[in-house]
């Protein structure tokens, strides 16, 4: 999956990166990576920008340390953070019942027409 | 990074540091360090790991651009521009129905051409791609704003000894045009 088709939900997604515990820049996208399979494909240094976003709206908070001689930026969940994850959660399980009803329902449909219009041949 | 990492590695965040504030710039080293090193761990040499490692982080403009949406001196100069016609809307009520004008005609002119190079400078703050150039627009343009909201409200109750209705309004939104314009720059200052 590319980045743009991930629009709307990356702040989610890397919310619930960090839900773990704290996490750096390269260990987020690692995370999902791995909770996604692989199947997660963006370019990492996109992340960096969309980090210092959800710092500037309360929903994570950075701090320093220093690892290896380098210096590196850590962020952690805040209180506001994990509410905004959880309704963010439960707002996307209502988004995807509702799409999946729809399409899945849509296919029983033409499905039903289908047969009703082109009945199976009597074997007898 | 150190001397030792490719080349490619160096030139990459040269080019990011050229545009961005050095905390941005060592956190994007960081994450730069743990992507290349991952490819060397996994067997490639220094060289195609590089490569790899900045193709994975994405374009140096895709990431400038990135940045350039989240700087906070950008938003700051939005958040300005929406309210410019309402401090101004006020301050021509204010002085048409009180007829009140604040200080000689000459101040006056002087107030227009810095509130002229305010909205420019705003603007080039609001629209600015470019990282250094929208932090340093948008403190400048700040101050701008807060000298001459400072200025009509000193000038007019010089003149007019008190402010009352429309006056009273006008000074109230340009007191929180100054407050808004403090906290922005601090907010830039810490961003350059």
């Amino acid at each position: 999956m590319r980045a743009e088709e991930l629009k709307g939900h990356l702040d989610a997604v890397l919310l619930a990166a960090l839900e773990g515990g704290p996490r750096h820049g390269y260990a987020v996208i690692e995370a999902l990576r791995q909770s996604t399979d692989g199947r997660l494909d963006l370019p990492t240094g996109t992340i960096y920008p969309a980090l210092r976003r959800l710092e500037q709206a309360g929903l994570i908070a950075g701090t320093w340390s220093v690892v290896g001689g380098r210096r590196r930026r850590e962020y952690r969940l805040t209180p506001a953070g994990i509410r905004a994850l959880s309704g963010r959660r439960a707002a996307w399980r209502d988004f995807s019942a509702t799409v999946t009803a729809a399409l899945e329902n849509a296919a029983l449909k033409n499905a039903a027409l289908e047969d009703t219009a082109c009945p199976s041949p009597n074997p007898a | 990074m150190p001397e030792s990492e490719p080349r490619l590695i160096r030139g990459y965040l040269q080019v990011l540091a050229a545009q961005l504030p050095g905390p941005i710039v060592e956190e994007l080293t960081d994450g730069l360090t743990e992507t290349y090193r991952s490819y060397r761990t996994r067997g490639l040499p220094a060289d195609a790991a590089a490569e790899a490692a900045v193709e994975e982080f994405g374009s140096a403009q895709e990431i400038l651009a990135g940045f350039a949406r989240v700087n906070p001196a950008r938003q700051a100069a939005r958040r300005l521009l929406g309210l410019g016609p309402v401090v101004g809307g006020c301050w021509v009520a204010a002085l048409v129905t009180s007829r009140v004008w604040p200080g000689p005609e000459p101040a006056r002119v002087v107030l227009g051409l810095v509130l002229v190079a305010c909205i420019g400078l705003t603007f080039v703050a609001a629209l600015g791609r470019r990282y250094r150039v929208a932090v340093y627009s948008g403190i400048a343009g700040c101050a701008g704003f807060a000298a001459l909201d400072a200025s009509l409200i000193v000038g007019t109750l010089l003149v007019a000894g008190r402010a009352s209705g429309l006056t009273a309004l006008a000074i109230a939104v340009s007191s929180a045009r100054i407050a808004l314009c403090a906290r922005a720059a601090v907010a830039a200052q810490q961003n350059t």
